[in-house]
Formats: C-alpha cells, sequence, structure tokens
C-alpha cells in the first residue's frame, strides 16, 4: 500500500467509526450547545458589549471544543484494545498521523461549523461579506490546532492524568495561532478584507507548515513501543 | 524620583533565596543517592546462603541465644 | 571540576553585586530602583540560554539516544524555568515602583509569560511519565516543539500588542547604551551564565545518580 493509501485508511477508519458509533460528535454537539447557554450567561444580553467579544468567545467555543475531541484521538484504540494493531500497521508511522490528522480535521470543522451556525442564529452575527475570509482563517487555524493536538494526544495517551495534561501542554503551545485566529476574526467581522489581516494569515501559515512538518517527523519517535 | 530600597532589597532578596534553596536541595538530594548508595553496597556485601540479596532472618544471631539462663544482660 | 565551577561561579555572582551596587551609578529619572535591572535582565538572558540548550539536547537524544543529552535536557529546563520565574517576579517588583502596575500585558512580558508556562508544562509531563527512556523521548518531542513555537509566539505577541496601540512607553533597557551601565550588566550576565552551567552540571549529575541508585 502506498503511504497516501495508509494515511486514508486510518482516516476512513475513524471516520467509519465515529459515523456508527458517534460518540464523541453527539457529545460535542450537545456540549458546544450547552457552551451558547454559559457563553450568554456569563456575559449578559448587552448587544453591544457581546459584540465586542464575540470573536475570542467564537474562538473560545472552538477551542473547548477542540480540546475535547482532539483529547481523544487515540482513546478509540486504547479503549478497544486497538493500540498494538495500530502500532503493527507497516511502513513509516507518519501516515497514521496523517490519517488521524485528516479524522480530527474533519471532526473538528463538523463542530465548528455547528458551533458558527448557532452563534450566527442566537448572537445574531452578519457573516455577509466576511464569510470567504472567514473560513479561510478558520481552516488554517484548525490545522494549526489539529496537528499539534493530534501530536500531544499520541504522547499523553499512555501518561498518566492524562485529560489534565493535554490541555495544558496543548494551549501555551498554540498561544500563537489562537491570538492570529482571534485578531483575524475581529478584522474580518468588522467589514475589513482578507488583505488587511494578511500578516495574520502569513503567521498562521507559517505556524501550521512547522507544526506539521514536526509533527511528522517526530510521530515516529512518539509511538516507538 | 524616590529610590525605592526596598524594591531593590525585595528583588535581590527574593532571587537569592530561591538561589540559595535550590542549591541547598541539590545538596541535600546529593547526600541522600550518596547515603542510599552505600546503603545498597554494604548489603550486597553481606555473606549470603541462599543467594539472597539480605541475609536470612534465620542467620541472624539474636542477643539471648549467647547468653546463659540467668545471666543479666550487658 | 564542578566544584571549581561553582567556586568561579560565586566569584563572578560577587563580582556582579559589587558592579551593581558599586560601580553602576545611580539612575538619573528612575533613581536607585533601576539597579533591579542587573539582576532581572541578566536571569531572561540566561533562561533563554537554558531554553535553547534545551531543544538541542533533545535534538542530539532524539539522534544519538544517550539519556546523558536527556539529563541537560532535564536539567536546563528546571533551571530555565526557575530564572523565567524569578526574572517575571524581578520585573514585577521593578515595574510597581516604575509603570505604578505589577503587571502589563506589553508585548516583551506576555511572551516571557508564555514561554514560562510552556516550559512549565515541559516540567509536568517529566513528572508523570515512570518510565525514564519513554519520558526521554516524549520531551525531547516536546522541547523541539515549544523551541519552534518561540519565534512564532514572539511574533504573534509582538503585532498583538503594536498593531492596534501605540507600544508601551516605558521598556526596561529603553535607556540602555552608556557604557557605565553596559559593563555592569555585562559581567552580572555572564555571572548568571555561570550560574545557569553550574546549576545544570549538578542537576545532571544528581540525575544520574539517581537513576543508577534505582537500577
Amino acid at each position: 500500500m502506498s503511504y497516501a493509501r495508509r494515511a486514508l485508511a486510518v482516516a476512513w477508519k475513524d471516520l467509519a467509526v465515529e459515523r456508527r458509533s458517534k460518540e464523541t460528535l453527539n457529545a460535542l454537539v450537545f456540549f458546544s450547545l450547552l457552551l451558547l447557554f454559559v457563553f450568554q450567561f456569563t456575559l449578559g444580553g448587552d448587544r453591544e458589549r457581546l459584540a465586542a467579544v464575540l470573536p475570542g468567545v467564537l474562538w473560545l467555543g472552538f477551542v473547548l471544543s477542540a480540546l475535547l475531541a482532539l483529547g481523544r484521538t487515540f482513546l478509540v484504540e486504547r479503549e478497544h484494545d486497538c493500540w498494538e494493531g495500530l502500532l503493527l500497521a507497516p511502513g513509516d508511522k507518519s501516515a497514521i498521523y496523517l490519517g488521524k490528522l485528516a479524522g480530527n480535521l474533519a471532526l473538528m470543522l463538523v463542530v465548528e461549523a455547528l458551533v458558527l451556525g448557532l452563534f450566527v442564529v442566537f448572537f445574531d452575527i452578519d457573516l455577509g461579506r466576511a464569510l470567504p475570509g472567514l473560513l479561510v482563517v478558520v481552516l488554517l487555524g484548525t490545522l494549526g490546532l489539529a496537528a499539534v493536538g493530534t501530536l500531544f494526544a499520541a504522547m499523553t495517551a499512555n501518561v498518566r492524568a492524562r485529560e489534565l495534561l493535554f490541555p495544558v501542554l496543548l494551549l501555551p503551545v498554540q498561544i500563537p495561532v489562537l491570538l492570529a485566529t482571534v485578531k483575524a476574526t475581529e478584522a474580518l467581522l468588522l467589514g475589513e478584507p482578507l488583505g488587511a489581516v494578511g500578516h495574520w494569515v502569513k503567521l498562521l501559515l507559517a505556524a501550521d507548515v512547522v507544526y506539521v512538518v514536526v509533527s511528522l517527523l517526530t510521530f515516529d519517535v512518539v509511538l516507538e513501543a | 524620583m524616590p529610590d525605592h530600597w526596598s524594591f531593590v532589597a525585595a528583588a535581590y532578596g527574593l532571587t537569592a533565596a530561591v538561589l540559595l534553596i535550590y542549591w541547598r536541595r541539590l545538596a541535600t538530594k546529593e547526600r541522600e543517592v550518596e547515603a542510599s548508595k552505600r546503603l545498597n553496597a554494604e548489603r550486597s556485601r553481606e555473606p549470603s546462603i541462599t543467594g539472597h540479596p539480605r541475609s536470612e532472618p534465620a542467620s541472624r544471631t539474636p542477643l539471648q541465644q549467647n547468653q546463659r539462663p540467668g545471666a543479666p544482660l550487658p | 571540576m564542578v566544584k571549581t565551577l561553582g567556586w568561579l561561579t560565586a566569584a563572578a555572582l560577587a563580582a556582579g553585586l559589587v558592579m551593581a551596587f558599586g560601580v553602576a551609578p545611580r539612575e538619573v529619572t528612575q533613581g536607585n530602583v533601576q539597579r533591579i535591572m542587573y539582576v532581572h535582565v541578566p536571569l531572561i538572558l540566561a533562561s533563554y540560554v537554558a531554553f535553547v540548550v534545551l531543544a538541542v539536547a533533545s535534538l542530539v537524544y532524539l539522534v544519538r539516544r544517550d539519556l546523558a543529552a536527556d539529563r541537560v535536557a532535564h536539567a536546563s529546563g528546571e533551571v530555565g524555568v526557575m530564572f523565567v520565574g524569578l526574572g517575571i517576579a524581578t520585573g514585577s517588583i521593578w515595574g510597581k515602583p516604575t509603570w505604578g502596575t505589577w503587571w502589563t500585558w506589553d508585548a516583551r512580558l506576555t511572551s516571557v509569560a508564555i514561554l514560562f508556562v510552556m516550559y512549565l508544562g515541559y516540567l509536568l509531563l517529566r513528572g508523570t511519565i515512570d518510565d525514564p527512556e519513554r519520558a526521554a523521548r516524549y520531551c525531547a518531542v516536546l522541547g523541539i516543539v515549544a523551541a519552534l513555537d518561540i519565534p512564532l509566539v514572539h511574533f504573534s505577541v509582538y503585532w498583538w500588542r503594536t498593531l492596534h496601540q501605540p507600544p508601551s512607553l516605558m521598556k526596561p533597557g529603553g535607556f540602555t547604551g552608556s557604557s557605565s551601565i553596559l559593563w555592569p550588566l555585562l559581567v552580572n550576565l555572564l555571572a548568571f551564565i555561570l550560574l545557569y552551567v553550574y546549576f545544570v552540571a549538578r542537576r545532571a549529575r544528581l540525575l544520574r545518580a539517581q537513576a543508577e541508585a534505582i537500577a
């Protein structure tokens, strides 16, 4: 099997499991609904104040659901005792990483689309012209989150207190991505064109490249038994 | 502008205290490890009939065994 | 050898103190409180040295699989986090009388704070893995990711702080340039780098002794 096909096999397996059981997806959808309540109650009904913090809150929603989703990346294998099976996959282990990354990316994008939809309805955001630019920013930001998240999930899968350690390791490393996405989203929602936030998009691109390349190179080391 | 000597003292004092505590901790840990190493070395040097790393309980001689009954304790 | 290094470090630190309080002049605008700089700046710079050494040692471990490299990385992480923590604390103590606040979200302060939490996470990860070989592998990966993240953090925080509002007016180091301040600073910097090397040498030696005692 070629490298790409092996990566696809892992991604397809995860998505098939998820499609049939809907374990993670159901919980995440419910969680993002709950987040809506939390944000509404903590921020109050003041429209103007809400509009000012909306980009940050939106990304807070994305990040919180990402922490839940990404942290579970390798738990399917652990809970069903398939860890060894995954390790025994022939060839370069980084194919497993790519597959897991693709699966995570798909899952997160579904959840984020849902969260964004809920925000549009409940917080009355006018996406309008901002949508194409927003899509670019969300895509790049999510890729950054998922790239490091998948790597760290593999690291923390076999560690004590993994639910605690995963966010503690991921969040500090992801601060550049968070700053870039929140600032870019803020500008885009104010009606500025994508060109105005070019430096943030470049930063996100650089971050994504760095994260994916480093993860591909080091994933073999993490999975060593 | 006033000199704020108390802030200077606080900054230097805090740094000195933390660095000293770390230095002392290193020294204590080193001594602990040395002591446990020496203990392990002594234990492994003890003769053992059964090949156990520690002496067998049966091979130890209690004090009373070597004394005649009724004799005063040393 | 470590002992000689220790005495050398002690001498350098003493010289640094003499320079900071005896040689360096009283700063014109800030007064004597500016003397905090001679401990604050060397601490932060030495911690950067520590994190660079950590990244290099991590890379060396992954290539050579030598636990000695991992011990250097571990020791550097510990000393580096301690130095950054102290640097933030001394900076805070300096900030209160000069800026009127213990903390502001200025670009430089923020990126140093992010560095602190990032490497605190590194030490946490080390603490939760019992198998030394696995701890070395995971921490080496994290050390490399963190090191590559430093420039990203730097740029993002800089843009975050400066593009939408003017940079903060009073920054430590905004008045450098005169040699009467430069020399005391350099002596202290050398002293703290020596201290870092000394601590790492002792910590790494201790880590080896601990590993041998368990084995």
